[in-house]
């Protein structure tokens, strides 16, 4: 079952890396995605099978200390299916990135981080994660990117990029890597090979930057905050998507000229992105407003605006076969968390499922059908 | 909708997959090659390995390798793109090779970098002079010539073993009267120490007991003197201390019923008869104490229950309001950010008087000013990631009032923090505290933060007395900080460090000070463990567990500062505590509420010296686990001990003397 499993992953994030980019028109039965909670706790996994209920399957609790919060964030899945990886915020104080076996969820390794690390990234082939710190505690200083070697669990190196990293993506062929700096405006390019920083760009000045000095943001001019949250590399390999959460704007990146090319409209703060496989449509959960936008790539025309149950949109992921987008819905206070799934052609949510509180990271494990 | 596509989507998977598994299968490594396969070298020197990848044909195939030594942290300094390396210290190591490539394979090499030679052994021993007979234990510490410790076995002798001679674990003895010198030697390398062996003076012998009599738990000092046939004292003649027992029950497999120390200190875990040896060659003397049983145990009748039962309670503070009435706050956990005030003048009769929601899933911690005007919530979960504290109007607890909130550069979330004297010191949930000045409470602004200089030290706790802070640091232990009652310049804008103590096992969540009546200046230190039987992964199976207990730290003498007792629950672990009149109230999750008699000298552990005076599991069956107790905190207010439950709310409970006859 997990082999069957793997393989239909494994081929889509296959298809995903082909040079040329076109439809992927499969449509698959079933979908498993893992979800964190991170005021409870919490992972849950949770199925949708096409046109019926989204179902809780498994609940698995995070940590160590029954009594502490220890704030389950950031989740990746091995591009072959096998294991599951989930970064805890808070530590002593440094956070930690977990790795499950899937289908057990049962603990296979783990390694130190930073100060509360948030979202990971795997790239294709499966050796590495980078792991942003983004420390949310709030200090104005330079944070890190964890590099750990996911077969020993051992974090090689610290990267410094700048405050608050957060959104670390690789692109398609796993060459680069992508993180946003959400207090210094920037755009931060890492090697896939060296894993050294390449380039950086001011997304406010729209210029090439430098790294961030300790203690000394990015000022931008009133009005022109971006605070970018995310990093979305498109799959043509040729530009990759930023949003600004204090701009109400997508920022598409050519990477060739390493400019903002073009300004896709968002109100309501997006916050996550993701992109259908085939590059077609761009999926942005808006945060404040809670709500889901999708545009169609080419004209940056909005198509679909989607409200959700819940407040405070975080997550979203296109299904593989670009059918739909699973969406993470936080919740305020003792609200609790909320898993919608949205047809991504018609704008139409298919269903939708409670878990625990402030649910955030979320990553698709499998798809059969 | 559902089944219409399904076949040839999934032919389409398949074909996609297996068109990418053609193309990889030829370039997919099979395995690598690291060359050279060993290498030695100095430390200082540097070197290169370089990777090679094959297929399953053998075929070279190109991909990017990242070099990295898990061993060698911090002994080889390895660059992970070029496979370049330093050796930075002696020992054998593997660098490892991982191609970036699917499968995750790896090549490895072995490095061997010689140690430096040894520079120097030094020598350590426990005071005394050597008297013909006296016996004691020497140990050698190894450093080489990069200045590093090093475990290398040593070879022990002496020069003369006519006069003295010393076996493999360092263990000297005197035995006639001379020069004789003490090596330890290993690789060419000795240390040594000369001594002068005299003729033994003493021809007398005595010990004292501080008292006769004694109770379980009373640490008795044992005193010894020895003499010379002049009647002089030998002051600088070790004595060994030991203990005969005869403990009024036996049991077979139990802890020892007393122990005495090299000091002389002595404590009773049975009542029995005891007899304390203090020797020097040649010379015994003993005194014999009785100890009779501490008779401690106090009924406990409950008082009141405030119940919260739709989400968990953390914290709690009682107080006694500008009305005089007396109120309480609890606070809450992994729920909707509520908070709750009661009017707990008659306990027996808890009354909500007024409650809080903020943006947030847990409120911690509260604490209330001095004069019983401000109340402060810590903050964690909020929806737009700016915790902070929450200030808040509670001079009429029935219609309290939010004033302001803080989050700059507390966003992250405060656990818990502390008032004294208008100022708010608030642990954020990293590394540091910061205060907050709230003399006008609607603008609030931070003074002044403190933050250990460690490597990756993290804090957890704080609370204040006399101006002095103690902080609990998880594994960096306790610090106490000058904020402004302390001799060391200290005030809310530049907190300076008095001193720090790391206890065993450093895990700190919670410390209490508490000046002993005895003169003693004792910090209670309590552990946050989870519970090896904790397993996380079956929520709905395996009740919460947490381990630890409180360590019991002599703090006297800040600059010497000696663990010397515990407070162990085998079956629970330890969370918060108060101490009032020589009595400690420590809530202990699932072993409940625990008051223990802390009075006199403290040594060994208290659990067993009859110093529990009671213990209290709150059973709700409406909970929110129902009968699960699982106790967060405790706070003593006019004779009646009221407690938070996780699980249950606010509880009151009041001590009464023990109804039982007590022969």
């Amino acid at each position: 079952m997990r082999r069957k499993a793997g393989l239909a992953v494994a081929a889509a994030l296959t298809a995903a890396a082909l040079p040329a980019v076109g439809p992927i028109p499969v449509q698959a039965q079933s979908y498993w995605v893992y979800v964190a909670a991170e005021s409870e706790d919490e992972v849950s996994l949770l199925r949708y099978d096409a046109g019926g209920d989204l179902v809780v399957e498994k609940t698995i609790v995070t940590g160590w200390l029954a009594a502490e919060i220890e704030a389950p964030h950031g989740l990746a899945m091995d591009p072959a299916g096998e294991y599951w990886y989930l970064t805890l915020g808070h530590g002593f104080p440094n956070g930690r990135l977990v790795k499950y076996e899937t289908v057990s969820d049962t603990i296979v390794g783990v390694a130190d981080l930073g100060l509360f690390p948030a979202t990971i990234a795997i790239p294709p082939h499966g050796a590495l994660a980078l792991a942003v710190n983004a420390n949310f505690h709030g200090d104005h200083v330079p944070s890190t990117v964890t590099i750990v070697d996911l077969e020993t669990m051992f974090p090689i190196a610290d990267v410094v990029t700048c405050t608050m990293p957060h959104g670390s993506r690789f692109n398609a062929d796993g060459s680069k890597h992508y993180s946003a700096c959400m207090m210094d405006n920037q755009l931060v390019e890492i090697d896939g090979a060296t894993l050294d920083v390449t380039r950086r760009l001011d997304l406010v000045a729209n210029e090439p930057a430098h790294a961030p000095m300790d203690g000394h943001m990015a000022m931008a001019p009133p009005g022109e905050d971006c605070s970018p949250t995310w990093t979305t590399p498109h799959p043509d390999g040729n530009r990759i998507f930023v949003p600004c959460n204090k701009g109400d704007v997508i920022l598409e990146i050519d990477l060739d000229t390493w400019r903002i090319t073009r300004r896709i409209e968002a109100p309501g703060a997006p916050y996550n992105l993701d992109l259908t496989p085939d590059g077609s449509r761009l999926l942005a959960t808006l945060k404040g407003s809670a709500k889901l936008g999708i545009w169609d790539v080419d004209s940056g025309e909005l198509l679909h605006l989607i409200d959700s149950e819940m407040r405070v949109t975080h997550g979203v992921v296109a299904t593989p076969d670009g059918r739909y987008a699973i969406v993470s819905v936080e919740g305020i206070g003792g609200d609790p968390g909320t898993v919608e799934v949205i047809d991504i052609a018609s704008g139409t949510r298919m269903a939708s499922a409670r878990i625990g509180k402030q649910a955030g990271g979320i990553t698709l494990w499998r798809m059969e059908g | 909708m559902k089944t219409r596509s399904n076949i040839r989507p999934a032919i389409l998977i398949l074909a996609l997959a297996a068109l990418a598994t053609t193309q990889a299968a030829a370039q997919e490594v099979a395995r690598v090659e690291v060359s050279p396969a060993t290498l030695s070298l100095e430390v200082g020197e540097t070197a290169t390995v370089s990777a090679t990848a094959y297929d399953a044909a053998g075929n070279v195939v190109d991909i990017p390798f990242l070099y990295f030594s898990r061993d060698g942290r911090g002994s080889l300094a390895v660059n992970r793109t070029t496979g370049e390396f330093e050796a930075h210290k002696g020992g054998e190591y593997t660098i490892l090779a991982r191609a970036l490539g699917p499968g995750r394979i790896s090549g490895t090499m072995t490095v061997t970098v010689a140690f430096p030679p040894l520079d120097r052994i030094e020598i350590s021993q426990d005071g005394g002079r050597y008297y013909v007979g006296v016996t004691l234990r020497h140990k050698a510490t190894v450093i080489d010539q990069a200045d590093d410790e090093r475990d290398v076995p040593v070879t022990w002798s002496t020069s003369d073993e006519s006069v003295a001679t010393v076996d493999r674990f360092g263990v000297f003895s005197g035995h006639a009267p001379g020069e004789v010198t003490l090596s330890a030697a290993a690789e060419g390398v000795a240390g040594q120490i000369t001594y002068q062996v005299t003729d033994n003076p003493v021809t007398a012998m005595a010990v004292e007991a501080s008292q006769a009599r004694g109770r379980t738990g009373d640490v008795i000092h044992f005193a010894a003197t020895a003499s010379d046939a002049g009647g002089g004292t030998v002051d600088d003649i070790p004595v060994t201390y030991g203990l005969i027992a005869d403990p009024d029950v036996i049991a077979t497999a139990d802890f020892p019923p007393a122990e005495v120390d090299g000091m002389g200190r002595f404590v009773a875990y049975k009542p029995g008869i005891y007899t304390v040896t203090a020797s020097v060659p040649g010379q015994t003397a003993h005194a014999t104490v009785e100890i009779l049983p501490r008779h401690v145990a106090e009924e406990v009748q409950l008082v009141g229950h405030a119940p919260v039962r739709n989400v968990s309670t953390s914290d709690l503070w009682v107080w006694e309001g500008v009305d005089g009435r007396d109120y309480a706050i609890t606070d809450t956990h992994s729920g909707h950010g509520s908070t709750y005030w009661w009017d707990v003048t008659d306990p027996a009769s808890p009354v909500l008087t007024d409650s809080l929601i903020v943006d947030a899933r847990t409120t911690n911690d509260v604490k209330v000013s001095e004069d019983g005007e401000l109340c402060v919530i810590s903050r964690e979960g909020a929806s737009n990631r700016r915790n902070g504290i929450v200030i808040v109007d509670c001079t009429d607890p029935r219609n309290i009032e939010i004033i302001s909130t803080y989050d700059d550069e507390l966003t992250g979330g405060v656990h818990n923090l502390f008032i004294y004297d208008d100022h708010v010191y608030a642990v954020n949930n990293g590394i540091r505290f910061d205060v907050i000045n709230i003399e006008d409470p609607a603008n609030p602004h931070r003074v002044g933060r403190f933050e250990l200089d460690t490597p990756g030290h993290a804090i957890h706790d704080i609370w204040i007395v006399d101006g002095i802070a103690y902080t609990s640091n998880w594994n960096d232990g306790v610090a106490v900080i000058d904020v402004g009652g302390g001799d060391r310049g200290g005030s809310p804008e530049n907190p300076v460090e008095i001193a720090r103590f790391r206890d065993i096992g450093g895990a700190t969540h919670a410390a209490f000070p508490y000046r002993s009546p005895t003169g003693k200046f004792y910090i209670f230190m309590g552990d946050e463990i989870g519970a090896p039987a904790f397993d996380g992964q079956e929520a709905d199976r395996t009740p919460q567990f947490m381990a630890g207990y409180i360590h019991v730290v002599d703090f006297t003498d800040p600059e010497n500062p000696e663990e010397v007792a515990r407070y162990e629950i085998p079956e629970a672990g330890s969370h918060n505590m108060w101490i009032d009149d020589d009595r400690l109230y420590a809530a202990f999750y699932q072993g409940g509420l625990r008051v223990l008699d802390i009075s006199g000298e403290l040594k060994g552990n208290l659990y067993h010296q009859g110093r529990e005076i009671a213990v209290y599991k709150s059973y709700d069956p409406d909970g929110v686990v129902a009968n699960a107790p699982f106790t967060w905190g405790p706070q003593i207010h006019k004779g009646n001990l009221f407690f938070s439950e996780y699980f249950s709310g606010m509880w009151a409970v009041k001590l009464q003397p023990r109804r039982t006859l007590i022969p």
